[in-house]
């Protein structure tokens, strides 16, 4: 042996010399070792400061449920807090730093906690909330907040990335020890789909560092030939580095696969991690069982861990935790690493079993084990302790769901529950505690059809164990939850002081929370806990297992869809036209819509006003792409549409579109646009882009769920077309000129014709005389790979009348100067009588909405109605959101009668304008109110009037 | 009149990604293609799906109860919207969706763990056979998948979300390598 390296044996591999920094300090290591091996190996114990007394602490476990050894791993954006050393494969170059302590680990200033540590008992978290009240704010918040934490996240952005994927199988296998392998391998011979997962690095399980015998070979080779034979079945997923992180509703469970945590830098084009989503039709849970740690005094001096730790070290990595050990047990599993420490030729000081010889009251050493005293007195000295308190079977997956695990006495340990035959527990998870045992379990679980084969051969150690929980003669610290610092004496505490509930307990003594909750600690917590409080373990019982198993990073769950991927981008067909045309775009929902085409050294207010002026005065080409669109056809289609709008479309005569309104069943208006009828049975539906799909689930629910008697079909054409409003006064000359065989004019195509025509040439358009600015005006539809295109050969038509494209920002303007209700208007509380569209309500028939329409209150003449608003200093700028009042009332929102829900500059006015919501508004046109604005902290007059400020006799419309 | 996909300057034809060897999979975008959305009306159920199977030169792929596209390369979107009015009469209802939907054919030995990063659908040849159809969700974006062969699939989407689904398939094949056709 050199140094703590033995020098044979094991899954390394002693040709590589990896090399790697830990707290600035150079070692080196092997290909196979993890963080925590290599520095064993390096004789390193001290890894890490503990949370409250910012004790020296060492590695416990060797796997998954360390809870001191946690490290910084990388640095800079990659930089990772809290990783567990024992779970870091070593990679050369690999940087780790250690956590909570300053100046370094070696001298930690805040080890003087540890002095003051009857300050830092349970619940001194809570009870700084109750006195000295102004002590909080000033004094413990901002220390506890210092103080608090591990280690610190980086700043920087991941440039990593993740992904996210499902998979599907007959057996999910979790765990590939002896009974997961035996699972895994009898399923797969007989045909079926299986994903065998486990988090190490390696499958195998405890068979890549236990001393086995099984069917005549050793139990690695033994393991090894079943993962060859499973690789190569095409019906086998193999999928080491996976860790099943929880169990959720439809057998499904979540796993993160760390695909490239073991190398620096992720190779090209693969992901960090990888997200799995697993849908089993049946589970098989084979993560084994956890060694408990024995509770007594210095139990967390670097050096003391857990007995099976010890020998997965030296069989597996080939490195010893010692020169001469100690081992304390109250089980026959510890003889194991007596057996194996031997073997390596590691001396045995003591062994020390609570069953026989008595208990170690106290270990002694600072930053590294140096002796042991017993209770009878004697005194040995040693450089490293092996202790076993028996073995928890990982229960934690099963009870995701909510079942709770039961209470056996024969092995001292929580078992499963029974949740069903699609997941079931085997092997040592199972609380097997033979591995004739767990082999027979797997092979019995893999058994998915046919019969039952044989059960390979093997040799078995008995187990036994006397439950002994904790050493209480000690006199130094005894720990129970390392991470938080949680002693034995704490529990009983948390017992008098009127939090003895399991789970008052575990908040009051932070014993069983941060990042590996309480997989070593909360069962000693338990008994203990059951014996102060006279309870027995079984009516004390556990918390409540939650996913996730272990930590898992954001990054995982958000997969690839982060920065400009967050949510896709919908892009019109008349995108290409638009960038073309020098737009800003805006994001509207998912779509990217054309809010203003500036000409150099326009802001946006600019390039509207002129976008608006022009085409009033001459012509304009605005993308309207995104509003929806629902084709609706069949023999009950005006019917149909009866029921949806509160007016009536059964009557709409064909070849004309009519503007259409749907209430909520609450009488509230939900969505309004222009419906037209193409022919007897087809018509096609316009919605608001915000409720295009809104508007599409409404009509499948009426359809499916209240009419299916109607015959109707209906399907979403918002994609199939691209549409363009062409507005003002020389939209019809533009028009003309593109037109196929048809002479433009009120008599071929009338104010609301909506008809299938041909332009450029036979291309197939459909051409609506729709209005929403005001203005003589057009939508033009074409399908939409022409969109382009033809939005191309319009702006060519429109030259000589000074065509200028305009955006939602003009749109917005001309339909506030019109008076023309929009989302700001459409908000979810206003009835079609409030928009003043209360005539729209047909009294003929019945409609989604009508009952409720006609409420007292809903029509309250004192109800807030729309009416429009200008600032009675015309100069002045107004903004939605402010309140308004009468002229005479106190700035207050007591006094509030109304609001501004939209407002514009009007380039044709001149002026600010906008559409308010006021209480008996109609009756009010002419009032001057105040408005008061709370969140800018002023108020001013404003005149009411009608909505329509702009052109009120609609002569533009009709020119 | 030539149309204009709205993958034409996106979808760039060569070999992306990971090279390890054979491409893990082959990207096409399938343009121009005539779709036609049908659908049964009532009571039409029986006879709307005889008078699909008597069709010539299409490709019938289900899209929900009583609904289907109908797909052709070889005709003109007009062509087959009017063919299918003609002989659907008072059986469905035929809607145009030529333009409306992108269609993207995947294929080769990785085209089902690049599909599997996006939808929870169980691809596995005994679940889903070759002619198969559904309806999905792939990175937020309602996608309709067909098997078309061993390894081979196509997913059809509105066309407005066709360039950000296009770079979500890509990154998610990148790791296989893929080759643009």
């Amino acid at each position: 042996m050199t140094g703590f390296r033995i020098a044979n044996g094991g899954l390394i591999d002693r040709s590589t010399n990896l090399t790697f920094k830990f707290d600035g300090k150079s070692f080196k290591g092997h290909q196979g070792d993890t963080l925590a091996s290599a520095l064993i190996a390096s004789g390193v114990h001290l890894m890490g400061r503990s949370f409250k007394y910012h004790r020296p602490r060492g590695v416990i476990s060797a796997g998954a449920s360390e809870p001191n050894a946690l490290v910084e791993l990388r640095e800079g954006p990659r930089k990772e807090a809290n990783t567990r050393a024992t779970m870091v494969e070593l990679y050369d170059g690999l940087i780790a730093t250690s956590q909570n302590r300053w100046p370094s680990l070696e001298n930690d200033f805040l080890a003087i906690n540890s002095l003051a540590s009857s300050i830092f008992v349970a619940g001194f978290y809570y009870k700084t909330f109750m006195w000295p009240k102004t002590f909080w704010e000033k004094i413990y918040e901002p220390l506890i907040r210092k103080a608090a934490g591990l280690g610190t996240a980086s700043k920087e952005a991941d440039p990593d990335t993740y992904e996210k994927s499902y998979a599907h199988c007959d057996l999910l296998v979790i765990g590939s020890g002896p009974s997961g392998l035996m699972a895994a391998r009898t399923a797969a011979r007989s045909g079926a789909r299986v994903i065998l997962a486990d988090e190490g690095s390696a499958l195998g399980g405890s068979l890549l560092f236990e001393n086995e015998e099984i069917d005549g070979t050793n139990g690695l080779s033994f393991a090894q030939t079943i993962i060859a034979e499973l690789a190569s079945l095409p019906n086998v997923t193999l999928m080491p580095r996976t860790t099943i992180f929880g169990w959720f509703d439809g057998n499904i469970f979540g796993g993160l696969e760390r695909v490239n945590d073991h190398v620096a830098v992720p190779p090209a084009f693969e992901p960090r991690q990888r997200y799995w989503r697993i849908h089993a039709k049946r589970a098989v849970l084979a993560a084994g069982a956890e060694e408990r740690p024995l509770v007594f005094g210095g139990n967390d001096v670097p050096g003391v861990m857990l007995a099976s730790a010890m020998r997965h070290y030296a069989n597996r990595y080939g490195a010893a935790a010692g020169k001469s050990i100690a081992v304390f047990t109250n089980n026959n599993s510890a003889r194991r690493t007596v057996g194996d420490m031997k073997d390596h030729g590691i001396n045995i000081a003591a062994v020390i079993d609570t069953r026989k010889n008595g208990k170690i009251i106290n270990v002694k050493g600072g930053k590294g084990v140096k002796s042991i005293d017993l209770s009878d007195g004697s005194h040995f000295e040693c450089d490293a302790v092996a202790m076993s308190g028996g073995w928890s079977p990982i229960v934690n997956l099963m009870c995701h769901r909510g079942a709770k695990p039961i209470w056996n006495e024969i092995i001292a340990a929580f078992m499963p529950p029974d949740v069903g035959p699609q997941f079931r527990a085997i092997g040592s998870a199972s609380g097997k505690m033979l591995l004739s045992e767990c082999l027979n379990s797997g092979i019995v679980a893999g058994t998915l059809k046919g019969k039952t084969p044989p059960t390979p051969k093997c040799k078995d150690e008995a187990f036994a164990i006397q439950p002994f929980w904790w050493v209480k003669e000690s006199t130094s610290k005894a720990f129970i939850d390392y991470q938080n610092d949680a002693t034995a004496k704490d529990l009983p505490l948390a017992n008098r002081e009127g939090y003895g509930h399991v789970e008052l307990a575990k908040r009051y003594t932070t014993t069983g929370m941060a990042t590996d909750q309480g997989k070593l600690g909360n069962v000693n917590a338990i008994a203990i806990l059951a014996e102060a409080a006279g309870k027995s373990i079984s009516e004390m019982g556990t918390t409540t297992f939650r996913p996730m198993y272990t930590p898992v990073s954001f990054g995982a769950f958000a997969g690839p869809f982060t920065g400009h991927h967050f949510q896709p981008v919908r892009k019109t067909p008349l995108h290409d036209w638009a960038i073309e045309q020098g737009a800003v775009f805006v994001e509207t929902g998912l779509w990217m819509r054309s809010s203003w085409f500036p000409k150099a050294g326009e802001d946006w207010l600019a390039s509207a006003s002129r976008e608006v002026k022009a085409t009033r005065a001459g012509v304009g080409l605005c993308d309207v792409s995104t509003l929806g669109k629902i084709d609706i056809q069949g023999k009950d289609a005006g019917a149909f549409l009866d029921k949806i709008y509160c007016n009536t479309f059964s009557t709409l005569a064909i070849g004309k579109a009519r503007y259409g309104l749907m209430l909520r069943e609450d009488g509230v208006v939900f969505d309004d646009g222009t419906t037209s009828r193409l022919a007897d049975d087809h018509y096609l539906m316009t919605t608001t882009t915000a409720n295009a799909a809104r508007v599409m689930s409404h009509i499948e629910f009426c359809h499916q769920a209240l009419w299916p008697e109607l015959d109707v079909q209906y399907v979403s054409v918002t994609e199939q077309w691209a549409q363009m409003a062409i507005a003002g006064p020389k939209s019809r000359a533009t028009l003309q000129k593109l037109v196929d065989g048809l002479t433009l004019n009120d008599e071929t195509t009338p104010y609301l014709a909506a008809k299938d025509i041909t332009i450029l040439g036979g291309l197939t358009a459909r051409l609506f005389r729709i209005s929403f600015s005001g203005e003589h005006a057009y939508e033009l539809a074409v399908p939409a790979d022409h969109g382009n295109m033809v939005a191309r050969a319009i702006m060519q038509a429109g030259q000589e009348f000074e065509i200028v494209p305009y955006g939602v920002e003009a749109l917005s303007m001309m339909r506030i100067e019109k008076g023309h209700v929009a989302g700001g208007e459409l908000n979810g509380t206003t009835t079609a009588g409030d928009l003043g569209l209360g005539k729209m309500m047909s009294t003929k028939k019945d409609f989604i909405g009508r009952m409720m329409a006609t409420r007292e209150g809903m029509v309250d003449p004192a109800r807030q109605c729309v009416v429009g608003i200008r600032p009675v200093d015309r100069t002045m700028k107004i903004r939605s959101g402010g309140h308004l009042l009468k002229q005479s009332d106190r700035p207050s929102m007591a006094n509030d009668q109304g609001y501004i829900c939209s407002v514009a500059w009007s380039p044709m006015l001149d002026m600010w304008l906008g559409l308010a919501l006021l209480s008996n508004g109609r009756a009010r046109h002419g009032e001057v109110v105040k408005v008061f604005d709370g969140l800018r902290g002023h108020h001013y007059l404003a005149e009411i009037c009608d909505p329509v400020h702009f052109d009120p006799e609609n002569r533009r419309l009709h020119a | 009149m030539h149309r204009v996909s709205s993958l034409q300057t996106i979808a760039i034809q060569g070999r992306f990604g990971a090279d390890k060897g054979a491409p893990g999979v082959t990207l096409s975008v399938v343009h121009p293609l005539a779709i036609a959305m049908v659908i049964a009306r009532n009571g039409k159920s029986k006879a709307l799906k005889d008078a699909l199977a008597s069709l010539k030169s299409v490709n019938v792929l289900w899209a929900g109860p009583d609904q289907y596209y109908v797909q052709s390369a070889a005709k003109s979107e007009a062509a087959l919207y009017t063919e299918l009015k003609t002989k659907l009469a008072n059986i469905a209802s035929v809607t145009d969706q030529s333009h409306g939907r992108i269609t993207i054919r995947i294929s080769g030995p990785k085209a089902r763990a690049v599909l599997a990063k996006g939808t929870p659908i169980d691809l596995y040849t005994d679940e889903f056979p070759v002619g198969k159809s559904a309806l999905t969700q792939m990175a937020h974006v309602g996608v309709h998948i067909t098997r078309t062969g061993k390894d081979e699939f196509t997913l059809s989407v509105f066309r407005g979300f066709s360039e950000s689904f296009w770079e979500w398939l890509t990154s998610q094949a990148a790791e296989f390598g893929y080759q643009v056709s």
